[in-house]
């Protein structure tokens, strides 16, 4: 027994040499070595020459490696995409030499130093299907074919100077992209005959620069890939999220997606493979089927990263707000105030319109992500509450300018509103995450993922918010409002002296007189739109006074007013209201106690 | 006594048999003219001849002159590879090329001048569609290609010459059929050995 132990120790430094001798640095005994004596399933049947599939010292074709096959004669479908800013062309010189074999079309053992009639002889005719067979369909593989010049460079920013990548792969005679900057035929060592690694996406970046890819969760995330929900079945190279890198989600040849060589045909599939719990930390796919959320399945596939946001069909994609190329994990604490309004990890580097309406590659602010969608865009979702001011557009809605507006675009200066919970204050922003989020968010102590992904409440709000008529008024009814606007500040008429008289006692929802989002200062004043006032006229209804039959509120000082409607039967004609308390002691002892926590 | 001259005979016979199947040699090969009207019956004479009048230009006592002035087209782009040409085939390239290039007989393996020999045998056999290229020869031997062996290792195997430190048609073939291999390479060519005793693939 320790004579055995002893002579299979001493054996293991000639194992050891023997698989080195073995190992794929060479074309022998790699897969390329089509040889009667070679390792692959696919190999001649007598021939013993290694090179001369592809090499014939005398009467090559006159291509340069002294060619001994004949070029295929096949019209390729070439890659196509909407982001691709280089002119691909039908494979030339190199590139064709790869798809004399892996194009499917030729007969392997078909060279030039044999006569047609005396192919060598192969286990097998052509490449049989699979992942070598790359057919005449390269449209869903990565391109090539192209020239990679500086001038591409200059156009696509996300691309390295060709120079530089030139250094580490080879390019063409014309600076062309070819079968052979990725692939050696003649060197195995690092599998798929790449030149250079795909762990960690290594062979990917010396070309492509995405922004923000180096420091992404998608590059760095030591999470281990097993349990994808899309394509269980489907083998990823390496066991981690940071090895795989860009095979996370592209296939470099035969993609299921041809644009974008994406391993899944539906574009959110590509991340719910992953976020459906089983990979990533929070199950998004059971957010987005919630009774109100950012997800249309019906309108997959319409998403394109060169949509113009203002003439775009409606879609919501993931990456409409995450760019995958650039997301980093969710640090936040609490929602509301502690979100802040610029981007953070979770949408860097994503594309918006600007509160002035510009276009923007690389938002600075959450709202200007939202307006993408909810702004500008001529197929924006339209509203269902019909109110005195109609306006669809959140980015009219939110613009500082306006005469009243919640604080998202910018600060307001209303010293009106008291009911305020520290650490909110007159003059503090919010974004409109704190609003539209999921309801079960962790930063709101539930236990799914931060953001408007999905929720129970419509649409698609943090908490309840009910905007029935004869609502009980309750903590829970206004749970949304009460968040930032103390419940107690409020039903002690500290602003609007008839707070609790309206809410309380007539059952009315917020909702019924205040706009959340804002008045555009377009289409109303601050005489009349003060304080959010834009009524429900699906509730409040027009009544006749000596001015004519209108609904009109009218601003007359701080905490003073008149309204001019019929409300629950109750006609109001010039009706004046004044004498909001103010700040009452209590209030001010909560607040202070709250800055001091 | 007799048994050992019956044993020394056996051994002479198997020794030829042995030889023949083994190492090959000139005669009975394709380079054996002897039985052609014009050779007089002399396995050598048509490349050697050993009594010349005028001094010989070439060491082995080569009979008609190589012109070796004449340039012969390539296929190698000098552009994308690292190897420094040399000033056009050596001697020995030369020699081989005096028959070998189609103009005067034979398998022409410049594929521009003359008719192959292989197509005179059985035309259409062999495509000619493409024009046709050749390894090169008369090159420097690539030392400092990564793609290429050390030229030392190259020395050391025995098998590839290097006259000069050069590529040339006798660095593969040996027009003496030494050791019998086909299309007269100087070693066999199984698992592609011979390719790979310079090529780094």
């Amino acid at each position: 027994m320790k004579g055995s132990r002893i002579s299979l120790r001493g054996c293991l430094p000639l194992v050891l040499v023997a698989a080195t001798a073995l190992a794929d640095e060479s074309i022998v005994n790699s897969k390329h070595d089509l040889s009667f004596r070679g390792p692959g399933p696919i190999r001649a049947v007598d021939e013993t020459r290694i090179c001369i599939f592809c090499h014939a010292p005398h009467n090559a074709a006159p291509q340069t490696p002294l060619w001994n096959r004949e070029n295929p004669r096949t019209h390729y479908r070439i890659y196509e995409s909407s982001t691709t800013d280089a002119r691909i062309d039908q494979p030339g010189g190199p590139s064709k030499m790869c798809l004399s074999c892996h194009d499917g079309s030729m007969a392997l053992g078909n060279v030039l130093s044999r006569p047609l009639s005396h192919p060598i002889v192969m286990t097998a005719r052509t490449i049989p299907p699979g992942t070598a067979d790359l057919t005449n369909d390269l449209s869903d593989d990565h391109p090539i074919g192209f020239r990679y010049d500086r001038a591409l460079a200059n156009t696509d920013r996300q691309i390295r100077p060709p120079e530089v990548v030139s250094r580490e792969l080879p390019l063409g005679l014309h600076g062309e992209v070819h079968c052979t900057t990725c692939h050696d035929p003649h060197n195995n060592e690092l599998g798929d005959f790449l030149r250079i690694t795909d762990q960690m996406s290594a062979i990917c970046i010396t070309c492509h620069e995405m922004n923000g890819w180096r420091h992404g969760s998608h590059a760095t995330s030591r999470k281990r890939t097993t349990g994808r929900t899309v394509d269980p079945t489907e083998r990823l190279k390496y066991a981690s999220v940071r090895d795989n890198g860009c095979l996370n989600c592209h296939k470099i040849h035969s993609a299921p997606q041809h644009e974008r060589l994406l391993r899944a045909r539906r574009n959110e599939d590509n991340c719910l493979n992953c976020h459906s719990g089983a990979v990533a930390s929070f199950n998004i796919a059971a957010d987005i089927r919630k009774r109100s959320a950012h997800y249309l399945p019906f309108r997959s596939g319409i998403h394109d990263p060169a949509e113009v946001p203002f003439t775009m069909r409606r879609h919501v994609e993931c990456v409409d707000c995450h760019n995958p190329h650039a997301v980093q994990p969710n640090r936040i604490g609490a929602v509301r105030s502690t979100v802040g309004r610029t981007v953070r990890g979770p949408n860097l580097h994503v594309s918006g319109v600007t509160l002035s309406g510009r276009e923007t590659s690389d938002s600075t602010f959450l709202y200007e992500i939202c307006f993408k969608c909810h702004g500008d865009g001529t197929h924006r979702p339209r509203r269902q509450t019909r109110r005195q001011i109609s306006q669809t557009n959140t980015r009219l809605e939110f613009q500082t300018s306006n005469p009243s507006f919640h604080p998202v675009g910018g600060p307001r200066r209303n010293s009106d509103v008291v009911s305020l919970i520290s650490p909110l204050r007159v003059g503090s922003t919010i974004s409109c995450s704190d609003c539209h989020y999921s309801d079960n968010a962790r930063s709101m102590g539930g236990t799914g993922a931060n953001g408007p992904h999905g929720s129970l409440f419509e649409p698609l709000l943090v908490r309840n918010y009910d905007r029935d008529d004869f609502t009980p008024e309750s903590a829970q009814a206004y749970s949304l409002c009460y968040g930032c606007h103390s419940r107690e500040s409020l039903l002690n008429d500290e602003s609007f002296p008839l707070h609790r008289r309206h809410i309380v006692d007539l059952r009315t929802p917020c909702s019924v007189c205040h706009d959340a989002h804002g008045i555009y200062r377009g289409q109303g004043n601050s005489v009349n739109h003060g304080s959010l006032i834009n009524f429900d006229l699906s509730i409040v209804m027009p009544t006749d006074s000596p001015s004519g039959r209108r609904v009109e509120y009218v601003d007359t000082g701080r905490f003073a007013g008149n309204c001019t409607l019929t409300c629950h039967g109750q006609v109001h004609i010039n009706f004046p209201y004044s004498g909001g308390r103010g700040v009452s002691s209590r209030s001010v002892s909560l607040l202070r106690k709250g800055a001091r926590r | 006594m007799k048994k050992a001259i019956v044993l020394g005979v056996c051994l002479i016979f198997a020794c030829t048999i042995v030889g023949s199947l083994a190492w090959g040699g000139i005669e009975g090969s394709k380079h054996d003219f002897s039985n052609q009207a014009w050779s007089a019956d002399d396995t050598c004479g048509a490349c050697h001849s050993p009594h010349r009048k005028e001094p010989p230009k070439a060491a082995p006592l080569w009979e008609p002159d190589a012109d070796l002035t004449r340039r012969f087209g390539t296929s190698f782009d000098a552009a994308a590879s690292t190897q420094r040409y040399g000033s056009g085939p050596g001697r020995g390239t030369m020699m081989c090329l005096r028959c070998h290039d189609g103009t005067i007989a034979t398998d022409t393996l410049t594929g521009v001048k003359g008719q192959r020999f292989t197509n005179k045998l059985n035309p259409g056999l062999f495509r000619t569609s493409h024009g046709g290229s050749d390894h090169p020869v008369g090159v420097d031997y690539p030392r400092l290609d990564k793609g290429f062996r050390p030229i030392t290792s190259v020395v050391a195997s025995g098998t590839v010459v290097l006259p000069n430190a050069r590529v040339e048609c006798t660095s593969c073939h040996d027009p003496h059929n030494q050791s019998g291999q086909d299309f007269m390479l100087v070693t066999s060519n199984a698992r592609s050995a011979l390719c790979l005793t310079c090529h780094k693939k």
